[in-house]
């Protein structure tokens, strides 16, 4: 999983940190993290283990007191025609720099749908504007003015008009080749029906009647499909969704979640689902990468890491969620809570919680390590494996 | 222990719907709209439904926290519904709520020892020493210590604030608990701990709990028998195990939209289309009709009774039983897992 080609973002020994009134927040402590090409991948670990700050670095959106201290943000761009893969690190571009990148290769759906970006615009605006400012639209110009002639054909009976209607048709498929720039009402009307086609690919219900509709006006479910359908405008290369689904009731995030998967198999486009729901991962991720107090602590596939977690702190997440299928009178629980990341535990930050721990887990940082084929973990005494033995 | 703690007989709380300028009253929201229950002494009962199907509004007003707009509420036999003063307060005593956000019902400026010692003082149980050597017992039941006496809210994570207020209800040794979606704004190892400490306060101290949660799983964990509430009204209640045998529509609906952690499975999920309507004007016969893939005509004008399906197995369905939802994806997971297992 190292070539450029089958990777689109790698985010490598990333630093961040907060400078606040009670101390520097090590919130970011070397998060190693690949997303490949076409890939769902999911983020998931508990509040404040830095699913967010990660995603903001990603985005280039970390503001003061926060600070990127080190590591990459490495973007592998590819260019739509000729296929030629950039190699960008998005933690040295600058403000302007990135202002390209974000809302263009690279959007973001967050939890709260409330936080719309333009309230007082009308949906199917809202999204023919991003269309407008990120795609090109000489082509679909062309093929609305064909359709409006060819509904024109078929309403006329004079022969006159027919003739003259079939050469304009002729005209307009002869200029598909290289499609002249057109002028700017043909655009606004097109991206305007683009607009209404996305709605349309995100399964809106009316998306004519929805296109014309304020955010207010939408419940929330189908707000969070108007973001989707936002942020998949400018056809970015990779979308994230941060909580997308967390303030949505449960028969309406089963539907969301069901969009985000057919979705992926309609574009090319890579998702990361950022969450600290394990069941919203196995329902759409095919790789996961779990955090802990600002650190990657395991990297696999999905299957893998519900059948075989390494790490301790994976082990104990899956089996402290009480499950529909089972009945137990007690949960097996972590003990202790999520460390201060002010002064947090020295070595492993896990250590304090960690039924496995030994000395060398309070002196040593364990590295992310392929333990076993395509399957990656942060943890000296990683389960299933000699070392990996419960202190009594 | 089936004795009966709490029964409410036709429970309905609306809340008027002002707009327009001058703030008129322009129509009513029926948060809780003919609710039968009744919860016996000792056991949990789970409450689940979506956000906004009235289970905060039922249980503030089962508590009198709220006015019931008609229908009656009873306490151990005694009907509470009208009662005011100081039978009231002594009927109080004997029921608390644990919300879902413990930092609003903390006060920021007050000690832990003074925040849960509060009832203890306000009813005349205890004061000074007294009151501190009872606090510090209550603080060690749920896992806290003597040094956190003197502390404040925001000195304390989130799951040991749940804990101060799971203190603070109990400071009155009361009989019935009204759990609030305790662990909806908690982490789930966190959540884990919360739950074990609540079954065995439960255990300790012989109450009895209203458990609400939106989470199925959560509340079915918890829940010695379940009531599934749907825009105000029960459209189930179960002594059964909720995912093996739901006998609503929107019951098994619920099950399915549960994820199922094993991406084998993703995606099969039978899922129910649209969003719950408005409880300001509900629809007429059955309230899941719009949503119900088994509607006939008669649940769009006759709104189906809850019925006794045996065994005390309530259901609010014109068809209840004669269903066929097939098997849920979840139940093919449960069996792959049973399969793996032998
Ligand atoms: N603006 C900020 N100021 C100070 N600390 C911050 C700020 N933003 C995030 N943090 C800290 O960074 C850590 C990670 O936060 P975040 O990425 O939001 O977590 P989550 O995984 O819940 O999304 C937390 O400890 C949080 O307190
Ligand atoms: N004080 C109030 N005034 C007006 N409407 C209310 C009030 N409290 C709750 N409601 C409404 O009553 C319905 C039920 O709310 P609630 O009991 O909080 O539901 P739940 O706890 O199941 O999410 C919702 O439509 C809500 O908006
Ligand atoms: S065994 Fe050591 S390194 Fe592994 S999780 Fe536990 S404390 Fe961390
Ligand atoms: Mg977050
Ligand atoms: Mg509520």
């Amino acid at each position: 999983m190292t070539t450029a080609d089958e990777i689109v973002l790698h985010v490598k020994d990333l630093y961040v940190s907060f400078y606040t009134y009670e101390g520097v927040v090590k919130a970011l402590d070397g998060v190693i993290m690949f997303l490949r090409r076409g890939d769902t991948m999911g983020l998931v670990g508990e509040t404040g283990c830095g699913k967010s700050v990660t995603a903001k670095a990603i985005l280039g959106l970390v503001e003061a007191p926060g600070r990127i201290e080190g590591g990459k943000v490495i973007f592998f761009d590819k260019d739509a025609e000729t296929q030629e893969i950039t190699e960008l690190d998005l933690a040295q571009l600058t403000s302007e720099e990135m202002l390209e990148i974000r809302g263009n290769k690279i959007s973001i759906v967050f939890q709260d749908p409330a936080t719309y970006p333009n309230p007082v615009f009308r949906i199917g605006d809202q999204i023919a504007e991003v269309i407008e400012l990120h795609q090109d639209l000489s082509l679909d110009v062309l093929y609305m003015k064909i359709a409006k002639l060819e509904l024109a054909l078929s309403e006329t009976n004079s022969d006159v008009n027919r003739a003259e209607i079939e050469s304009k048709i002729a005209y307009y498929r002869q200029q598909m080749e290289d499609p002249p720039e057109p002028d700017k009402k043909s655009i606004k009307e097109a991206a305007k029906l683009k607009a209404i086609e996305m709605l349309r690919m995100v399964r809106m219900p009316a998306p004519e009647q929805v296109a014309n509709q304020y955010p207010h006006e939408l419940s929330g479910g189908m707000r969070q499909r108007a973001l989707i359908a936002m942020s998949l405008a400018c056809n970015p290369s990779i979308l994230i969704c941060d909580e997308a689904t967390t303030a949505l009731d449960v028969t309406v995030q089963a539907q969301v979640l069901k969009l985000l998967n057919q979705l992926k198999t309609e574009i090319g486009t890579s998702i990361i689902v950022i969450t600290h729901d394990m069941g919203v991962v196995a329902e759409t991720c095919e790789w996961v990468n779990v955090m802990y107090a600002g650190t990657s602590v395991e990297s696999c596939a999905t299957e893998r890491l519900f059948t075989k977690p390494l790490h301790p702190y994976t082990a104990g997440l899956l089996k402290a969620v009480p499950k529909l299928h089972e009945d137990r009178e007690r949960l097996p629980q972590i003990r202790g809570s999520v460390p201060n990341l002010i002064s947090p535990p020295t070595g492993c930050r896990f250590h304090p919680r960690c039924d496995y721990a030994t000395e060398i887990c309070i002196e040593t940082k364990p590295i992310l390590e392929e333990l076993e084929p395509r399957h990656w973990a942060a943890c000296h005494h990683p389960l299933w494996t000699s070392g990996g033995k419960k202190n009594e | 222990m089936s004795e009966t703690l709490i029964r409410t007989e036709n429970l309905k709380k609306h809340f008027p719907l002002t707009g327009g300028v001058f703030r008129k009253v322009i129509g009513k929201v029926h948060a809780v709209d003919g609710v039968n229950l009744e919860i016996k002494k000792g056991e949990t009962l789970g409450v689940v439904g979506e956000s906004g199907c009235g289970k905060t509004t039922l249980g503030r007003t089962i508590l009198r926290l709220l006015d019931p707009t008609s229908g009656k509420i009873f306490f151990e036999d005694e009907d509470i519904t009208e009662i005011k003063g100081r039978a009231l307060r002594k009927v109080r005593m004997n029921m608390q709520i644990v919300f879902q956000d413990p930092m609003a019902s903390l006060d920021p400026r007050v000690t832990i020892k003074n925040s849960v010692g509060e009832p203890l003082v306000v009813n005349g149980v205890a004061r000074g020493r007294k009151m501190r050597d009872m606090v510090l017992e209550l603080l060690e039941k749920v896992g806290l210590t003597e040094d956190h006496l003197n502390r404040f809210p925001h000195e304390f994570s989130g799951g040991q604030r749940q804990r101060i207020c799971i203190a603070r209800a109990l400071a009155l040794n009361p009989k019935f608990v009204v759990m609030d979606e305790p662990t909806s704004s908690t982490d789930v190892s966190v959540q884990a701990q919360t739950l074990n400490l609540m079954k065995d306060l439960q255990d300790e101290f012989d109450l009895t709990y209203m458990f609400i949660s939106h989470n199925l799983s959560v509340v079915k964990h918890m829940s010695d028998r379940l009531t599934v509430m749907y825009l105000g009204k029960i459209a189930e209640t179960t002594p059964y195990d909720i995912f093996r045998k739901p006998l609503h529509p929107y019951s098994f609906a619920l099950v399915s939209a549960v994820p199922i952690p094993d991406p084998q499975f993703a995606g099969r999920a039978h899922i129910l289309s649209g969003e719950v309507p408005s409880p300001i004007s509900p629809p007429p016969g059955c309230r899941f009709y719009p949503r119900c893939m088994f509607a006939q005509d008669v649940c769009k004008v006759e709104d189906p009774p809850l019925r006794d399906l045996g065994g005390g197995h309530l259901v609010a369905c014109h068809f209840a039983g004669e269903l066929d939802f097939g098997k849920s994806a979840q139940m093919e997971y449960a069996d792959s897992v049973e399969e793996a297992v032998s």
